[in-house]
């Protein structure tokens, strides 16, 4: 695991000034929010997508009373949603950050429920039966040249503008998410997102849960993807732990994530033609999902909650009809592919609607840190699979989709393609399981050793990554995902700035995220 | 036979009276039939099977569904303008049933025939854009204002190919009353005596006809997953019925125009010089036929339908003004031309 | 391609795609149809063996479970779906015994984790296969999962 490296709070602008421009550190992996006990503070992890170093940083403040720390939304876009989820969960504001606002609870949450002296269940926050008041305004706090602080009102939303919500509850947002845009006759001139109407508080449960109990939960961020969160996870642990698995295992695990991911990408496809309006594509889509399913459920016992993975191994081995089924669905699968592309792909009208709509530039990707098949249709190869190959990665032989374009129709391209590869790489994999064991023996209680530790894996939506920070003890001290959805929604603001609201359709079913992993 | 009984006002008002009764019940048979057939046709294509559990075949769904429409609530807005808002749902049926009865369904069927007709029939069913402007502006919604206008700008814009390419037809013909059209067509079809450029304006009708009922791929106005249903938002009960219906009816209505005009109408189908088999076609009776080529085309409008993804709105006017206007004119003058000198079969 | 810019070029090639979309909409409109007709089809209708329905202690043919009343499946709960309330006896030595009195299993706050099946140590609970839970009262879906009068198999 790599060093942490603290950076203490009065050198912190311009050493990571100096990264950035330097060292060119332009992909910020991850911000995690930190309660050490006397301070409070954020941990970053970065890479370059030039040179492929890695580094982690921190950086904290001992004042408990009023946290602050500069921030970073400047230097990488993607600190903008994130630094208003540390404030929201542990009440550091962020010096010059245009927007401080929560972003997951309420308006009116009175407290910051992930520092450690802090009980969300208390009686300051009863279940309050009136709506949340949608303020328009938020505060900045800004640093003026002689030194000192102070705050700004900025405005979101003035009253001469014409706002419609769209959401949270809406056919179209692929889950409960609100965005308020503000319309000039069709064209869309700002946009909004309001999170958090499906917020669980999973990073406060976890840190009050056993290392097992926590992977209970993974199947319910992205529900699409769980047999790869809950690989993350267990790559997490069991790196920190130092337990290998067998070979037999990799190869189950790898097999499995190429599944859900083709899994993932028809419902990606049934979504977006539904929202477009071709009906009928939307069943061919969940047809084929069906046959992926079954052979899901009779090795993993599930059809969405796998619950398959565990520390070290699996829960079962393959069921003896798992491979002739998966045998049998590969020639299926490429065989029918092609009615998808002669219903939706190659219309005119589908054209129309998806080309040249909603450009994401390389440099904006990057800097938003939406990695994924958004970020793979804008030039960036970002699959960790190639990165930082896991799993049996390393042994099978597989494209990386790219295209340049950055449009919707790039972005559904990429998916549909994809899908292809997948097929490809179980067809590699399905002949040559080895024999061995299907679960380590570990002990009954599971304590992890001290330290912070970070995996990730290429979920279908992107990089889903784990961060444990343990103190030595059977429950976890900080458990941090992320998200592979959270850099998504933040990317829909810059890029439907100008389209319009039919065009906001088509953006957001592209860009394929699910509302539960952003909002955990 | 009634005048014999009474005076002859009376006798007229009385014939007008049952009519109408004939012309809305065979609305509402129409439009049961036509639900049914849209549920499972659509459930056909998208690999399952559609109703089947009310009564055999599900032939109980639409009449199950029509109960429950009738017993809905009609919620009243608070701040609608309640005048427009309670006057839009009859405006668009009346604009619908006047168009419905132009229609000849078999020798002498035709309730309105006027030297007019198809004049007749393009100007009442314009009372419908009313309608529905008023619908989206009386909600008091945000939604159904965007709906509504671009509903209005849709409509109007293709109100102009509907009329160019029944034109065409027109002047193939030379007259514009609905019996004679059809009778003009005992020697064969207009679509076979017009050759191309009746084939090019069947299409351009059947496209503008289309978008005309807001269905299909042009029905971005009440996109469920965009606007949530768009100008017809706050109705709910029977006046959500008489959009519903109308919009089936519509449907049904391009449908039997073009069946009238460009396949022939009650008309059997003959080819010129087989006696014998045109014999044999005479002996189906006429309103079988017009109902054959009406369901015919209702058929293909339903497989465009439920194939494509939806246009957005500045591509269908894109679409209407730089190809279809354009090549409609074209089309037209073609077939002056063909008149002229005498091309035709 | 050089003839979808031309005016004539694009329309004509837009239709070319319009129809292929059509003629495979219309090759599904004759396939045979994958509805299955759900509450008609329960007799061929088998779950796998590894599906997760229900919680259930299964009992063999004299009413004898395999529960000791250990506990360690109500502390690996994640979600304090299980309880159980067990009662010390006095055997024939003389020793104290715990026995099991009551297993209470929460039908609506399980998230079928399976870490309760792993954890026990005799295999005394396991998953089915029923997948019918609707019920109209929320009280009805906390089960009791030992039967009546059964008692723990004996080890021998």
């Amino acid at each position: 695991m790599n060093e942490i490296i603290e950076i203490p709070l009065e050198r912190f602008r311009d050493e990571v000034l100096k990264l950035r421009t330097e060292k060119q550190m332009d992909f910020l992996e991850s911000l995690t929010g930190m309660d050490w006990g006397e301070s409070l503070g954020v941990i970053y992890h970065l890479e370059s997508t030039v040179t492929g170093e890695k580094m982690v940083i921190k950086t904290s403040t001992n004042n408990r009373e009023n946290p602050e720390l500069p921030t970073v939304s400047d230097i990488w876009k993607a600190a903008e949603l994130n630094e208003r989820e540390v404030y929201d969960f542990y009440g550091i504001r962020f010096i010059n950050h245009p927007d401080m606002r929560r972003l997951y609870l309420r308006n009116d949450w009175v407290g910051y429920p992930m520092r450690k002296d802090d009980d969300p269940m208390d009686e300051r926050n009863p279940l309050r039966m009136n709506n949340e008041e949608t303020i328009d305004s938020t505060t900045e706090l800004k640093l003026n040249s002689d030194g000192t602080l102070e705050d700004q009102e900025n405005i979101i939303f003035d009253d001469r503008e014409y706002v419609i919500n769209i959401g949270p509850q809406h056919p179209a947002t692929h889950g409960v998410l609100r965005f308020r845009v503000s319309l000039e006759g069709e064209t869309i001139k700002k946009l909004d997102a309001n999170c958090g109407y499906i917020h669980r508080g999973i990073e406060k449960m976890c840190e009050s849960l056993t290392y097992p109990q926590t992977l209970a939960l993974t199947d319910r961020l992205d529900y699409l993807g769980a047999h790869q969160n809950r690989h993350a996870l267990c790559m997490c642990i069991e790196k920190a732990m130092g337990v290998e698995v067998s070979e037999r295992v990799q190869y189950i695990r790898t097999i499995m994530d190429e599944l859900q991911r083709i899994d993932s990408h028809l419902l990606f496809y049934s979504c977006l033609c539904m929202d477009l309006g071709a009906l009928t594509a939307f069943f061919y889509g969940f047809r084929d999902r069906e046959k992926i399913l079954d052979i899901f459920e009779e090795t993993c016992g599930g059809r969405l909650t796998m619950n398959y993975n565990t520390i070290g191994g699996v829960q079962w081995d393959l069921h003896p009809n798992f491979i002739r089924r998966v045998k049998e669905f590969i020639p299926y699968m490429r065989g029918i592919i092609h009615e998808y592309h002669e219903v939706f792909t190659g219309n005119i009208i589908a054209h129309q609607r998806l080309k040249g709509v909603g450009v994401l530039s390389r440099e904006d990707a990057i800097s938003f840190g939406a990695t994924g098949g958004t970020g793979r249709a804008s030039g960036w190869a970002c699959d960790v699979r190639k990165r930082i190959p896991y799993g049996v990665y390393d042994k099978v032989d597989f494209k990386e989709i790219i295209y340049t374009e950055g449009d919707c129709f790039a972005r559904y391209m990429v998916r549909m393609d994809e899908i292809m590869e997948s097929l490809c790489i179980i067809e590699q994999l399905i002949d040559n399981i080895p024999e061995g064991s299907y679960q380590e023996k570990m002990k009954p209680i599971i304590r992890v050793p001290e330290g912070s530790y970070y995996a990730a894996v290429e979920g279908s939506r992107g990089e889903f990554g784990v961060f444990i920070e343990s103190h030595g003890e059977k429950n976890p001290y900080r458990v941090h995902f992320r998200s592979t959805g959270l850099p998504l929604v933040s990317v829909v603001d810059t890029i439907s700035r100008g389209s319009k609201i039919a065009d906001l359709i088509a953006i957001g079913g592209t860009l394929d995220y699910v509302v539960p992993d952003i909002d955990r | 036979m009634l005048t014999s009984l009474m005076p002859e006002g009376l006798a007229v008002f009385i014939e007008c009276v049952v009519i109408g009764v004939c012309i809305i019940l065979m609305y509402a048979i129409l439009a049961i039939i036509l639900i049914y057939m849209e549920r499972k046709v659509c459930a056909f294509f998208q690999c399952r099977l559609g109703p089947n559990r009310v009564g055999k075949w599900g032939s109980m769904q639409v009449f199950a569904d029509v109960i429950k429409m009738l017993i809905k609530e009609i919620i009243s807005l608070k701040h609608s303008d309640r005048f427009l808002y309670e006057l839009a749902p009859y405006m668009v049926i009346i604009a619908s049933i006047l168009a419905f009865s132009c229609i000849p369904i078999n020798k002498g069927m035709g309730v309105l025939d006027f030297n007019v007709g198809v004049f007749f029939l393009l100007a009442a069913s314009s009372i419908g854009v009313v309608g529905i402007l008023l619908a989206g502006w009386g909600s008091n919604n945000k939604f159904s204002l965007i709906g509504a206008m671009r509903s209005g700008a849709q409509i109007i814009s293709y109100e102009l190919s509907v009329g160019l390419s029944i034109l065409t037809m027109v002047v193939l013909m030379g007259t514009m009353q609905f019996s004679e059209i059809v009778e003009g067509q005992a020697d064969g079809w207009f679509i076979f005596k017009g050759h191309i450029p009746a084939l090019i304006a069947f299409v351009i009708y059947l496209i503008a006809g289309n978008a005309e009922t807001n269905r299909g791929p042009f029905d971005l106005p009440e996109a469920e997953s965009e606007l949530t249903a768009g100008y017809h938002t706050e109705y709910s009960g029977m006046h959500f019925g008489f959009f519903y219906l109308a919009e089936y009816l519509n449907m049904f209505i391009v449908a039997s125009v073009a069946a009238t005009i460009f396949l022939g109408g009650w008309m059997p189908f003959h080819v010129v010089g087989l006696d014998s088999f045109n014999t044999v076609m005479d002996y189906i009776p006429g309103f079988i036929w017009f109902f054959g080529k009406a369901f015919f085309v209702v058929f293909l409008l339903m497989w465009i339908k439920w194939t494509f993804p939806r246009l957005r709105i500045d591509q269908i006017l894109k679409l209407e003004w730089k190809y279809l206007v354009p090549i409609s004119m074209v089309n037209l003058v073609i077939m002056v031309l063909i008149v002229v000198f005498g091309l035709h079969f | 391609m050089k003839n979808e810019n031309s005016y004539l070029g694009g329309l004509l090639n837009g239709i070319g795609t319009l129809l292929t979309g059509m003629k495979t909409t219309i090759t599904v409109f004759f396939r045979a149809k994958t509805t299955e007709q759900y509450p008609e089809n329960r007799a061929e209708l088998k779950m796998f063996d590894r599906f997760r329905g229900e919680l259930i202690m299964p009992h063999n043919e004299n009413n004898e479970h395999r529960c000791v009343s250990c506990g360690i499946c109500q502390n690996v709960c994640p979600n304090d779906t299980i309880e159980i309330i067990s009662e010390t006896i006095e055997t024939e030595e003389g020793k104290k015994k715990k026995i099991l009195k009551t297993y209470k299993y929460d039908l609506g706050s399980c998230i079928f984790c399976e870490l309760c099946v792993n954890a026990c140590p005799h295999d005394a609970i396991t998953f089915d296969q029923t997948f019918e839970h609707a019920v109209f009262n929320r009280d009805k879906l906390i089960h009791t999962l030992n039967h009546e009068g059964s008692k723990v198999i004996e080890k021998k």
